[in-house]
């Protein structure tokens, strides 16, 4: 007897309470079992590329670190790294220490948010509030220093906008005394729970050829097992003199990298101690100096109009992995003519939605939050089709509104083909 | 035949129990809320939240999906009226009113038809979460009621060899408790069945392991996924009034001991005093079952859940049946 099966494909999104932005994907199902998954962006577009058109470097500074909540530093450090390699600025020692500090800071309070976002998904909801709770010393923390919980804006073009004094330095260390006495119970709960065990252990397996394929980064990659980490392989500013390694699953839990849920989520653990770490000796190694290069926003705007001429690429370990932003400028003009930022999330998503097959409907949502998803980060245009993504570009577009049109009103004249290499905007 | 002892008596009785159990369980609800925010440092609602709730769900628009057919709008009042029903075979402190020769199979019978209509419902949403819902909620009924049946059917044969006039009624929990049967084997088999309802009280209020067929973030609420209005305050009433009655049937079978009688109080007053410290009874169980299970842990997959209670909790079950049995087949 040939076995039936009943395949129904289910929308799980765009607004779902397991998810936190909007997203959408299309299961198909057999019974619980999930055969395939479909990903479909852009319920987030707000169309941040575009708006950049209109703005010059300072301004895109701001735009850049409203991309995204969680990783407005990232984003904003990432982007300014991009345009000093154009413009072949030098930023201050002292400034690159405050960057990793800062930087360090929003990688706990990425990762916090994770953690309790993970234990949220499996109806955990004590773990998600002792997170949330440790979260907010954090949170504290970084208001006391760049003035706001969210967006702190310290970076700037050429160094960094305020500077960590002795009582910024002291409330610095409290939070680590702190972290040392909160991170050890949070670790035991993660690490050593039933419940976790049995919900995240070989949940969502990405191995390391799958993960090679996406092009998984961050935690997602080192969970499958890839070392790679963007402060790390790059040599990022001052980061190897701070002793930075990548944190592997298995120097948390002890055994061989599956690259499933419960991977992952280690390796967030492990960077939690990172962190601190990095924070401390950042803290005793940092030199007294100037903090930017350029002391007045006006001078640096006359500055980038004449330094940035060509093009540089910044990468960055943010909290989901590494980012990138490709600025290109032309000496005269005060804005760049192509600002275009790649984020973690995008290839870690795809990579998710092929580990996730084969499991159940109930592992979906945590795979989902494994790979922590930043889509307002994220989305652009791109198509995916029968799990092919394909890229459309004008000429596609062009033929497919020459198709609808035909489709619409067949009885429509005049000739469709563009003058020149591509229809005027 | 003595219509006002027969009709008029009992529903009086009925009626009256029916509005305390809704209340005390809506209140019991606030509890375990306002309990499980303070373990996880919350302030957490009022006590009377979950009342404040019904009454304004009762009020709301209700919606109902194009997709929805007639069984939509009817499985709510049906399954309340189910659960008003079975409170006429609830232990409560008293011997139940309605209480027959084999009235367990009635009790059974009834909770199960509860989650059958709710099952009902939600496939009749149209929803696609609400079928994977549904599913899920068939799913783990036929895993956990096996071992309850076994474990009461077990215990209610052993207590009638003790001598009682009505066997297999509910009755006989207050004639007769599980430790007075006095063998030692037929203590660690009593403790092993309580390990057994209560898990089984845990799966069938559906909390911390097994709250997977409302599963919020997975599903979207499951079953309850397309209720809305006077539909979903029923269903609310009816959810919480079956954690009270399930949890009344535990506290009947291992904690049934009154105060009625070291107050000297007999009838209507002594019913009244013996369903108080029930309640009280009911709430200390569900305290532990409920408001700590569900802080302590998350939710299983619905295999892994299953695999748990046929491998762990069905055996554990057939173990203390034999154990309370033992002497007597032997």
């Amino acid at each position: 007897m040939t076995k039936v099966e009943y395949w129904v494909k289910m929308p799980f999104g765009p607004i779902h309470p397991g998810l936190e932005e909007p997203e959408k994907f299309i299961l198909t199902l057999d019974g619980e079992r999930i055969v395939d998954v479909d990903v479909k962006l852009g319920y987030n577009l707000r169309g941040i590329q575009w708006i950049a058109f209109r703005r010059n470097y300072i301004q895109i500074m701001y735009l850049a670190e409203r991309m995204c909540g969680i990783c407005s530093f990232s984003h904003n450090h990432t982007y300014t790294r991009a345009v000093e390699e154009a413009g072949g600025i030098e930023v201050p020692e002292r400034a690159e220490y405050i960057r990793v500090i800062i930087g360090e800071l929003e990688r706990i309070h990425s990762h916090l948010l994770n953690l309790g976002v993970l234990a949220h998904d499996i109806g955990y909801d004590t773990l998600l509030h002792l997170t949330w709770l440790a979260r907010e010393k954090v949170m504290d923390t970084l208001e006391a220093i760049a003035g706001n919980r969210v967006n702190y804006s310290m970076v700037t073009i050429g160094g960094v906008r305020r500077d960590i004094d002795g009582k910024k330095r002291r409330i610095i260390l409290d939070m680590i005394k702190y972290y040392r006495e909160v991170f050890p119970g949070i670790e035991d709960a993660f690490l050593h729970d039933p419940t976790i065990e049995a919900r995240f252990r070989d949940t969502a397996i990405i191995s390391k050829r799958v993960a090679m394929e996406q092009g998984a980064v961050g935690p997602t990659g080192r969970g499958s097992g890839i070392r790679d980490d963007a402060r790390w392989s790059e040599r990022l500013g001052v980061y190897p003199d701070l002793g930075i390694k990548p944190v592997m699953p298995q120097d948390v839990t002890g055994e061989r990298p599956r690259g499933d849920v419960f991977d992952r989520m280690a390796v967030r653990i492990g960077e939690l101690w990172g962190s601190l770490e990095l924070i401390e000796n950042a803290l005793d190694a940092m030199p007294d100096g100037k903090i930017k290069t350029f002391p007045k926003d006006n001078i640096l705007v006359a500055k980038l109009k004449l330094l940035v001429d060509g093009e540089g690429i910044g990468r960055y370990e943010a909290p989901r992995g590494e980012l990138v932003h490709y600025v290109r400028g032309k000496k005269g003009s005060d804005k760049p003519l192509r600002w275009k930022p790649r984020e973690p999330t995008f290839p870690n998503l795809f990579a998710v939605a092929e580990g996730v097959k084969g499991d159940q409907v109930a592992d979906f949502v945590v795979a989902v939050a494994s790979i922590d998803p930043c889509l307002s980060c994220t989305d652009r245009v791109a198509v995916v089709q029968d799990g092919k993504k394909k890229i459309l570009t004008e000429k596609d577009l062009l033929r497919e509104s020459i198709r609808k049109t035909r489709e619409i009103n067949s009885n429509i004249k005049g000739d469709p083909t563009p003058v020149g290499s591509s229809c005027s905007r | 035949m003595d219509v006002v002892g027969e009709l008029v008596y009992p529903t009086v009785g009925l009626l009256g129990l029916y509005a305390f159990v809704s209340l005390a369980s809506l209140v019991w609800e606030g509890v375990d809320r306002k309990l499980v925010a303070r373990m996880q440092r919350r302030i957490g609602p009022p006590i009377l939240q979950p009342l404040y709730d019904f009454l304004k769900l009762s009020s709301k628009e209700t919606i109902i999906p194009s997709t929805a057919n007639f069984m939509f709008t009817a499985a709510p009042g049906l399954a309340l009226a189910t659960a008003i029903a079975l409170l006429a075979y609830t232990p409560v402190g008293f011997t139940p009113i309605l209480a027959s020769k084999g009235d367990v199979m009635v009790f059974i019978y009834l909770l199960t038809l509860i989650g059958f209509f709710k099952i009902l419902g939600a496939i009749s949403s149209g929803n696609p979460y609400a079928k994977i819902g549904a599913a899920r909620e068939a799913t783990i009924m036929v895993s956990r009621e096996p071992a309850m049946m076994l474990g009461i059917f077990a215990i209610m044969w052993r207590l009638g060899k003790l001598g009682v006039d009505k066997p297999f009624s509910m009755g006989v929990f207050y004639v007769h408790n599980i430790w007075e049967i006095g063998t030692p084997m037929s203590f660690v088999g009593a403790v092993i069945l309580l390990y057994v309802f209560t898990v089984w009280l845990a799966s069938e209020i559906e909390v911390g392991f097994f709250n997977i067929p409302d599963a919020e973030e997975e599903i979207a609420g499951g079953l309850l996924v397309e209720y809305s209005g006077r539909y979903l305050a029923l269903l609310k009433l009816t959810n919480a009034m079956k954690a009270f009655i399930s949890a009344s049937l535990v506290v009947a079978i291992f904690f049934p001991w009154g105060i009625s009688g070291y107050l000297n109080l007999t009838g209507l007053s002594a019913n009244v005093v013996d369903l108080l410290f029930h309640t009280l009874k009911v709430f200390a169980l569900l305290f532990f079952v409920e408001s700590v299970f569900r802080a302590v842990t998350g939710r299983l997959k619905i295999t892994q859940a299953v695999d748990f209670l046929w491998k762990n909790v069905f055996l554990a079950s057939l173990v203390g049946s034999l154990l309370i049995a033992m002497e007597v087949i032997m």
